[in-house]
């Protein structure tokens, strides 16, 4: 038989008896699982962004950020795109070019001078763009590679970075934004802080994670920073009249939301460096943690071995016990620093203050940044810009006879302290336009939701946290907000709607907790009617003082819906 | 030899696989099943944990998981028979031989589409479910940018994908509350944090299974190779990306897998090399932010209105 004679099909069903051939899927997945033992090769051959570190170290890109100023941006590799990530860049959307910039700032503490650099290279290289973080970075928004080799230059000037801002890296490290000026602290954390971040900042054996990691670090009584939601907290507390820290371990969120759980031992604070070091390496050196990215974070260690078990493996490695840890501590009541307060060892009529303001909804452009600097320099020489969790701000060294004159000026610039405090405990996350990966409007939507709450309640909600993310990822905190809020979508007859799941129920602090998403893809234009039905049924049947997450705590999952979607009874 | 095998066809359906199931995709998809209140709905926790349990298991186990979670009919494989799906389709078939396979037919396939096609219908018995593109969403776009408008600009090109290729595949998905596809961690740097199991936020809420996330190329073409799996045609004729004919070539050894498609390209989003984006939901971000409304001027018929483009959604 001729070629040209044949069935054009001849070829599909030459082997047609043959389907489902190669023994029982069990067979074939038990063969498949006995050829791959867990080894450095294995991991290598499993996971891409483990080659790619090894081929070429991120940190080594900057090295080549000329050469791809001068190349045509496709020609660019996407690999070492990825590697920008160790210099805190992200594409922001589309990825044609641009870029987010995180500049990483120690406990969030900024100079006046440090504060105008970031604020003129925005207004240089970011289109004006600028966000204060829950991490207590800032953000810039546009920036291009051929900005690069000037702005790094300028920051580290300012005695700035953005090495290990995003990537596989110890992370900015956070904490309590009135560390060594707060009366309430237990000691002043700004040294250890200033020693840990200075090892690890650009280091780069710790360049090389399985994953990003992130610490904080504070001895704030209020745990304002949320310890329960790093990968490592060191928490400051006195045992026998030293000072030193507690370690809770584990936590974070995204879409596996962990409260981190206490090691039980206290570390005097000189030696905190080399536990919380310690910690890291066992983690890092785990091959468990290097096989694939979706397991890789230091919760799920925590998650596999427990506590008691990584205290083994910590004092194994370190060489020795650690001291038993004897009471764990707890945060007294809670606070956002905001408004007007003296400083630690000064006169609290005459002394020097300091001043937190709202920044809702946490964006701030470069000019911004100018004028604020401008408007220390004037008002407060000397005084820091520090950064909060719930993307906010606080100036601080300010002469007390200056305070009126600083708040007026800062009010000018747009951040007034006359504002309900809602807009200080409430947070939204980057989202559109710039973030690839959020689903729908985040802090036009965050705005949205908390004017509409001071339209019914004022002062009723003054300390309500709304936090609101536009996808799982919750770098907007959604998980642990007093009513979170997360972008998603949903199938209508008419196609996809924008949505969001309603989030209560989760909370930081003593009872702290992940909170439930009871109240699933409602359509954004319904989202305020169901906030106002939440928000009504806490106020009007909650016991003295109840808060929010307490009240929906106690009632039954189908009740939360049903006062939701307003046909409770 | 008879050219027209008839009676083997009829053997494969009838003889101990399934009955074809000839009824309009959109009938099966739109029965009283696919009532919003009695779908497999999980929400990001659920999904999460499940991610991380799961994270370990083979692709076998993952499928399984789907079929008895959602069901045959509310789980699917959407594919572009890449190799990945020639594993995937063969390991779904071992697990259950209903399960359904759904495609698009972008109208500017080449003929080795069809082949692939052909060759998994017949292999298995399978229905392959073939979508097109809404006719007068497609006139609309010809005719105001012309029939080859992908060579004139990047948004042009990300308008042709989006009415030929997302539009279809969102109708398809509006019918499922699982879908699985062939993606895999190494295939680009970005990809490298894919979990097996994923809520697809960008498709209403559905899930995605990617049962393949840790597996290598090479992991899959052994696979082929050892099962003796149909396999696309065009990757033995040099190619490195399977899409539509216009915008894909054959590479030379040595040289850029990348430069198989859309190679003609000067400022594209990254990520749309080589493995087009569509199936991560990256690429209807970036339709998003670089056409805006201008998607729903090349589109006609009742698909623009069923997607993010539509303005008011926004």
């Amino acid at each position: 038989m001729s070629d040209e004679s044949r069935s054009p099909r001849e070829g599909a069903l030459g082997s047609a008896e043959s389907a489902g051939a190669g023994g029982s899927t069990a067979e074939r997945i038990a063969r498949r699982r006995d050829s791959r033992p867990l080894t450095e090769e294995e991991v290598l051959r499993r996971n891409s962004v483990e080659r790619l570190k090894l081929e070429k170290h991120p940190y080594d890109v900057l090295n080549d950020i000329p050469a791809f100023i001068e190349m045509a941006y496709e020609a660019v590799p996407e690999e070492d795109i990825l590697r920008l990530q160790w210099y805190g860049l992200y594409h922001d959307k589309p990825k044609i070019g641009h870029f987010m910039l995180r500049v990483k700032i120690p406990n969030g503490i900024l100079t006046a001078a440090q504060l105008r650099t970031i604020g003129r290279i925005s207004q240089e290289h970011g289109q004006n763009s600028g966000e204060l973080t829950t991490r207590q970075d800032v953000q810039l928004h546009w920036v291009r590679l051929a900005s690069l080799p000037s702005l790094f230059a300028e920051l580290e000037a300012a005695g700035m970075t953005t090495a290990g801002g995003c990537g596989d890296n110890v992370r900015n490290i956070t904490g309590c934004p009135v560390a060594g000026i707060d009366p309430d602290e237990l000691f002043d954390v700004n040294p250890v802080i200033q020693e840990i971040a200075e090892y690890f900042y650009g280091n780069r054996e710790y360049g090389n994670l399985p994953r990003k990691h992130k610490y904080t670090i504070a001895a704030c009584p209020h745990h304002c920073n949320g310890p329960e939601i790093h990968d490592i907290a060191m928490i400051g507390v006195t045992q026998g009249g030293r000072e030193g820290f507690a370690f809770q371990i584990g936590g974070g969120l995204s879409s596996v939301p962990r409260i981190g759980k206490h090691l039980g031992v206290f570390v005097p604070k000189e030696q905190v460096l080399e536990v919380a070091r310690g910690l890291t390496d066992i983690w890092r050196k785990d091959l468990r943690y290097r096989l694939s990215r979706a397991k890789a974070r230091f919760k799920f260690m925590v998650d596999d071995d427990g506590a008691e078990l990584i205290r083994e493996r910590l004092e194994a490695h370190l060489g020795r016990k650690l001291e038993e840890l004897e009471v764990i501590p707890q945060p007294v009541g809670r606070t956002d620093h905001m408004g007007i307060h003296p400083q630690k060892g000064e006169d609290v009529d005459t002394g020097r203050k300091f001043i937190g303001f709202p920044c809702f909804p946490g964006l701030m452009s470069g000019e911004q940044m100018v004028q604020i600097a401008d408007a220390l320099d004037q008002h407060a020489p000397g005084g820091q810009f520090r950064i909060t969790r719930e993307q906010n701000f606080i100036l601080t060294h300010v002469p007390a006879a200056n305070v009126e004159a600083l708040v007026a000026a800062v009010a000018e610039i747009g951040y007034s302290l006359t504002v309900n405090p809602i807009r200080g405990t409430s947070i939204g996350c980057t989202g559109d336009p710039h973030c690839n990966f959020a689903v729908g409007p985040t802090k036009s939507k965050l705005v949205e939701i908390v004017t509409n709450l001071e339209h019914h309640y004022g002062d009723k909600v003054s300390d309500l946290r709304v936090y609101l993310d536009g996808c799982p990822h919750a770098c907007g905190q959604h998980w642990v907000g007093d009513l979170g809020f997360q972008g998603t979508t949903r199938n209508s007859e008419n196609g996809k709607i924008t949505s969001y799941d309603i989030i209560v129920r989760g909370k930081l602090g003593p009872d702290a907790q992940i909170g439930r998403p009871l109240l699933r893809r409602i359509a954004s234009n319904q989202v305020n009617e169901y906030v106002v039905r939440l928000v009504d049924a806490w106020l009007s049947e909650r016991v003295e003082g109840e808060g929010l997450p307490e009240f929906y705590r106690r009632q039954p999952d189908e009740r939360v819906v049903a006062i939701g979607a307003g046909s409770a009874a | 030899m008879n050219t027209f095998n008839s009676n083997l066809h009829t053997q494969i359906a009838s003889g101990g696989t399934r009955m074809l199931d000839t009824r309009p995709l959109d009938a099966r998809s739109f029965d009283g099943r696919a009532l919003e209140s009695e779908r497999v709905v999980l929400d990001d926790l659920e999904v999460g944990e499940l991610a991380v349990q799961y994270d370990g298991s083979e692709p076998e186990e993952l499928l399984e998981w789907a079929f008895n979670r959602f069901g045959e009919e509310r789980f699917a494989l959407v594919s572009s028979f890449q190799a990945e799906a020639s594993v995937l389709i063969d390991m779904a078939y071992q697990i259950n031989p209903k399960v359904r396979v759904v495609t698009v037919d972008t109208g500017r396939m080449p003929q080795e589409q069809y082949e692939i096609i052909d060759a998994f219908r017949l292999r298995y018995g399978i229905n392959v479910e073939v979508l097109f593109p809404d006719a007068p969403g497609v006139e609309g776009m010809v005719r105001k940018h012309g029939v080859n408008l992908f060579y004139d600009s990047v948004p042009n090109r990300l308008l042709c994908c989006h009415v030929r290729k997302v539009l279809p595949l969102n109708r398809a998905l509006k019918g499922l509350d699982c879908w699985g596809t062939g993606l895999r961690r190494d295939q680009w740097a970005t990809r490298s944090n894919l979990k097996k199991i994923e809520m697809d936020h960008d498709h209403g809420g559905i899930i995605k299974l990617i049962p393949l996330a840790d597996w290598t190329n090479e992991d899959v073409w052994n696979y082929i190779k050892e099962y003796d799996v149909p396999a696309h045609p065009l990757y033995g004729k040099n190619f490195s990306s399977i899409s539509c004919q216009p915008c894909t070539r054959p590479i030379k050894v040595g040289e850029d897998p990348r430069s198989g498609r859309w190679w003609w390209e000067k400022n594209a989003p990254k990520e749309c090399g080589m493995h087009c984006s569509i199936e991560t939901g990256g690429f209807e971000h970036e339709v998003e932010a670089i056409l805006g409304h201008q998607a729903n001027h090349g589109t006609s018929g009742h698909e623009q209105n069923g997607h993010a483009l539509n303005g008011a959604s926004h």
